[in-house]
């Protein structure tokens, strides 16, 4: 057979199996091109699995009646211009295909009206060609319905599996959008029963209830970045160690608003979870990752599940630390994982051994870094939140106070659970603008290294929000005229210099965060010491304001503010169980 | 070595050393308290490397010598003794304190007082008198506005400055300043200032309790230390180096608002500021409002913890100049207020961010400035 050229309607068919693979396949690209129509609300319907019928109905922008037809043809959208913009996709969609080539392979209706225009526009369009044009009164929006799906391509038709299969795969990806966009109100119905809808309500968390009912949904702990840069921000929200799946399908990925499949973010979300879910489970997330359009490729794949970044390693690395963080800001109590009396191997410790094998190794010293290791079926109410009613017992150490709650003892860090108190009070009072001041007698200058300087130039305003009122002086050298209450007891320059050296140094974030980060400073150096020998009433001081704490069991800085033995874990240590 | 005396002079010498002791020092013989024989008294010191202070106690004295034992042990069992004539007796082969007491005896082991480094006193001399009470006033007045903090050092002293017919004392740790004037009973001849630790302040307000006599001040010859001589003792004091800062500059000349208040009522609202205001960082604020239609002058003293609620006192005033909310550190205030004998207060200020000054009404000698706190 000599060589020739496919004849248009053939390499069409071709070019559509890439992108139109079964039904899912075009639920994706029409609800994509809604939300990138800018539609708020959208319907989506099928028959028999998205085979005999898929009706995508929104509220967005329309399609003028003058370039309906253009709307068939293969490479044309209106999302993208030149060669140049595929560097800064902000759109879900830009190659142009979907259209073409869902009729290539379907009959299709394309029913739009632009919100300028008074009459819409109605095309039929079936197998590559357009078989009956006219107007159409409705709404501003479009709706595209796809019927028989693969009527011209038997081979394919023929590799669809049953409804529900194909259904499954419909929802899994309504369900990516629908968390993608938590302002969107995305209806699903199946056969004619609505089976899923999300509530539009801009909150992610109120999503995530729609999607994996109420338990999860209220459990999952929101992300909190730990040190956001300005190029990759991570958000979402991610399951607490006690909830766990056996499988990574529960970890959804995206990128600035693309779902997307990557194996190595997923890793890291894994990762984060290390030591504190059993072996062989998985964690439940919605992991959001923003960062400019240039530092990632999406044009990589045709059904663009698959992105390419830039700088792969340094999305990795901030998947896994805001992960990691928000696991040890929001998770609850570690446990101290005790170091068992030799002899004392009970049945019920073996079959807990596997649950936590590192937390096991650690020994008393190192309790394990965060979650429930060792205990999570030996407890029941610890929960992240607030603390129990804790009673003083004493100190250990001048460093850690021992308190009994109704679920075992404590051993609080001092120090940590000092800097939680000041840090959500300095926080509250810079909320309130209420950050108490101590003005200076006399101005003191402070020269700085000229990073330091400007620095503190850009962030002045943050610093006065949280007590510091610094005035440049010319050159690298700045007027301290009051420095925050908490260290008021410090010498002002030193104060100064020393925060301006921890700023320089990176090691805190800048940007957004910078207050926190000062915040953060601030109180690390007001707060007492571990060392210093606590009366009974500053003991108790000191637990009663923690109990008041958002996140009592953390330090700002991450680390556990406290170890809980539970009443359960003490008795089992001395063998009375 | 061998003395005798009597167990009541002994032991108050003990406690008028004993507070120039460092016991945890690196130094061991820094712990110890020197005994030696001093023209037919026993002279005890102890010397922190700061101070020394030394004192004197009559005694039979049968043999010149000297030794230095722990301070600790030796006073404890000075104290335990009973109130009689005690004998002390040095056995130089093993450096060994012998007391006896009535039919009680004890042995402690001693270190060589060679070793002792003690700040050789400077000849007996001409000094400044000043009269102790006014002095041990002023120092009660200022002391406390020291920093205590080592990171700026000069201010974790007492600025003491003769001159003319006046000795002035200030302090101020950055953010309060209180300034007091003593007259002397005679022109300095050469004026000097000197920057004393406020530590070495507080321990000569403490021995200084039963002086009568002037308290005669000097520089050692070599002026590194001051040297304040009580009629049994003498405090001796390393000075803190360095420029004290121009407290002039610093106290505001003019004022618009001046508020009279009675200093107790002041002192107790303040103190009941303190209850909601030691949880949102002492913050008190006062509402300063003259005369008006609707009321009469008067000032309130408030205080707020978002947590635990508020407080506020109303306090009869007299007000000249316009109405001020400002807000200071109550601590401060209390602070300022516990040392203020006379009974009504004046309080100057002119802005929310600039410093207040209080006076004692009908006592020009004492100064206190103070600056405001910011909520923002």
């Amino acid at each position: 057979m000599p060589i020739h050229v496919l004849p248009p309607d053939v390499a069409s068919q071709i070019a559509a199996g890439e992108v139109v693979e079964r039904p899912a396949s075009v639920v994706k690209e029409l609800v994509e091109n809604s939300i990138d129509a800018g539609a708020r609300d959208i319907h989506v319907e099928t028959q028999a699995g998205g085979k005999q019928l898929i009706r995508v109905r929104d509220d967005g922008c329309g399609i003028p009646a003058a370039e309906v037809e253009l709307a068939f043809h293969r490479h044309s959208t209106s999302k993208l211009t030149s060669a140049d913009d595929l560097t800064r996709i902000t759109t879900l969609g830009f190659r142009g295909e979907a259209l073409a080539s869902i009729g290539a392979v379907s009959r299709v209706t394309l029913d739009t009206r632009a919100a300028d225009e008074e009459v819409g526009a109605r095309l039929r369009f079936e197998g590559g060609r357009v078989i009956e044009r006219g107007g159409s009164v409705r709404a501003p929006g479009t709706t595209v319905t796809v019927e028989d799906l693969f009527f011209n391509v038997p081979a394919r038709r023929k590799f669809l599996r049953s409804d529900r299969t194909e259904r499954r795969h419909i929802d899994a990806w309504l369900t990516r959008y629908a968390l993608a966009y938590p302002d969107l109100r995305l209806t699903v119905s199946h056969d004619g029963r609505v089976t899923f809808r999300s509530p539009g309500s801009g909150a992610l968390r109120d999503v995530l209830i729609a999607v994996y009912g109420l338990e999860v949904g209220a459990a999952a702990l929101e992300i909190i970045a730990d040190r956001p840069s300005a190029d990759i921000t991570v958000t979402g929200f991610v399951s607490p160690p006690s909830i766990h799946r056996a499988g990574r399908g529960f970890i959804t990925l995206f990128v600035n608003g693309r779902w997307i499949q990557d194996a190595s973010l997923t890793y890291a979300i894994v990762q984060a979870y290390q030591t504190l879910l059993p072996a062989g489970r998985y964690p439940l997330a919605v992991v959001m990752v923003h960062l400019p359009p240039a530092d990632v490729d999406v044009n990589v794949h045709p059904t663009k599940a698959e992105v390419r970044f830039r700088d792969g390693d340094a999305v990795f690395r901030a998947v896994q630390r805001a992960v990691r963080y928000t696991l040890l800001e929001r998770a609850p109590v570690p446990p101290a994982s005790v170091q068992p009396a030799a002899g004392i191997e009970s049945a019920r410790r073996d079959r807990l051994a596997h649950l936590a094998p590192a937390a096991r190794q650690l020994g008393l010293a190192q309790p394990a870094p965060v979650g429930r290791g060792a205990d999570i079926p030996l407890e029941s109410g610890a929960e992240a939140g607030r603390l129990p009613p804790l009673r003083v017992i004493g100190q250990v150490r001048a460093t850690y106070i021992v308190a009994e709650g109704p679920e075992g003892l404590y051993l609080i860090d001092q120090h940590a659970a000092h800097e939680r108190v000041l840090f959500e009070k300095l926080l509250a009072e810079r909320k309130r603008a209420a950050v108490p001041s101590q003005a200076l007698l006399e101005p003191r200058p402070v020269e700085l290294s000229p990073e330091a300087a400007s620095l503190l130039m850009a962030h002045r305003e943050t610093l006065a929000s949280l007590g510091f009122r610094v005035e440049p002086f010319g050159g690298r050298t700045f007027l301290v005229r009051a420095v925050p209450a908490l260290v008021a007891d410090e010498e002002p320059q030193q104060v100064l210099e020393d925060l301006a050296t921890a700023l320089e140094l990176g090691d805190e974030p800048l940007g957004e965060q910078i207050a926190e980060s000062v915040a953060r400073w601030v109180c690390k150096r007001a707060a007492i010491k571990a060392g210093q020998v606590l009366t009974v009433e500053e003991m108790e001081g000191l637990i009663r304001s923690l109990e008041q704490c958002a996140s009592p069991r953390t330090c700002p800085h991450g680390r556990p503010t406290m170890i809980h033995l539970s009443v359960s874990r003490l008795a089992h240590e001395f063998g009375r169980t | 070595m061998k003395v005798s005396c009597l167990q009541e002079n002994l032991s108050k010498g003990l406690s008028i050393v004993g507070r120039a002791v460092s016991p945890r020092s690196a130094l061991p013989i820094l712990s110890n308290v020197l005994l030696a024989t001093d023209e037919g008294r026993l002279k005890l010191s102890a010397n922190n490397m700061e101070i020394q202070i030394d004192c004197w106690i009559g005694a039979r004295v049968e043999e010149e010598g000297a030794i230095t034992v722990p301070a600790g042990t030796f006073a404890d069992l000075v104290n335990a003794l009973p109130p009689e004539q005690v004998d002390l007796e040095l056995i130089p082969r093993t450096q060994t304190l012998n007391l006896r007491a009535g039919r009680s005896q004890a042995n402690i082991k001693g270190l060589d007082a060679q070793d002792f480094p003690a700040m050789p006193l400077p000849e007996e001399q001409e000094g400044i008198p000043v009269e102790a009470d006014a002095l041990r006033e002023a120092l009660r007045q200022v002391t406390f506005s020291a920093a205590t903090e080592e990171t700026r050092r000069i201010l974790t002293g007492v600025l003491a400055w003769f001159e003319g017919e006046r000795l002035t004392l200030v302090a101020t740790d950055g953010y309060r300043l209180s300034m007091r004037v003593v007259p002397l009973s005679q022109p300095v001849e050469e004026p000097f200032k000197v920057v004393v630790p406020a530590r070495a302040m507080t321990e000569l307000s403490r021995i200084s309790g039963d002086q009568e006599d002037p308290i005669i001040v000097s520089l050692s010859p070599a002026h590194n230390q001051v040297v304040f001589r009580l009629t049994n003792s003498v405090l001796t004091s390393q000075l803190v180096d360095g420029n004290y800062p121009d407290y002039q500059r610093i106290i505001p000349k003019k004022y618009k608002t001046r508020t009279v208040v009675d200093t107790a009522a002041f002192l107790k609202a303040c103190k009941m500021a303190l209850i909601f205001a030691r949880e949102s960082s002492h913050v008190a604020t006062l509402h300063i409002r003259p005369e008006s239609e609707l009321a009469a002058a008067h000032m309130v003293v408030a205080a707020t913890s978002v947590e635990t609620g508020d407080d506020s006192v109303e306090l009869d005033a007299t007000i000249e100049g316009d109405e001020l909310d400002i807000a200071f550190n109550v601590r401060y205030l209390i602070d300022v207020l516990s040392v203020i004998n006379t009974p009504q207060v004046a309080l100057e200020t002119s802005d929310a961010t600039l410093p207040g000054v209080i006076r004692p009404v009908g006592d020009e000698n004492y100064v206190h400035v103070l600056m405001p706190m910011h909520l923002g």
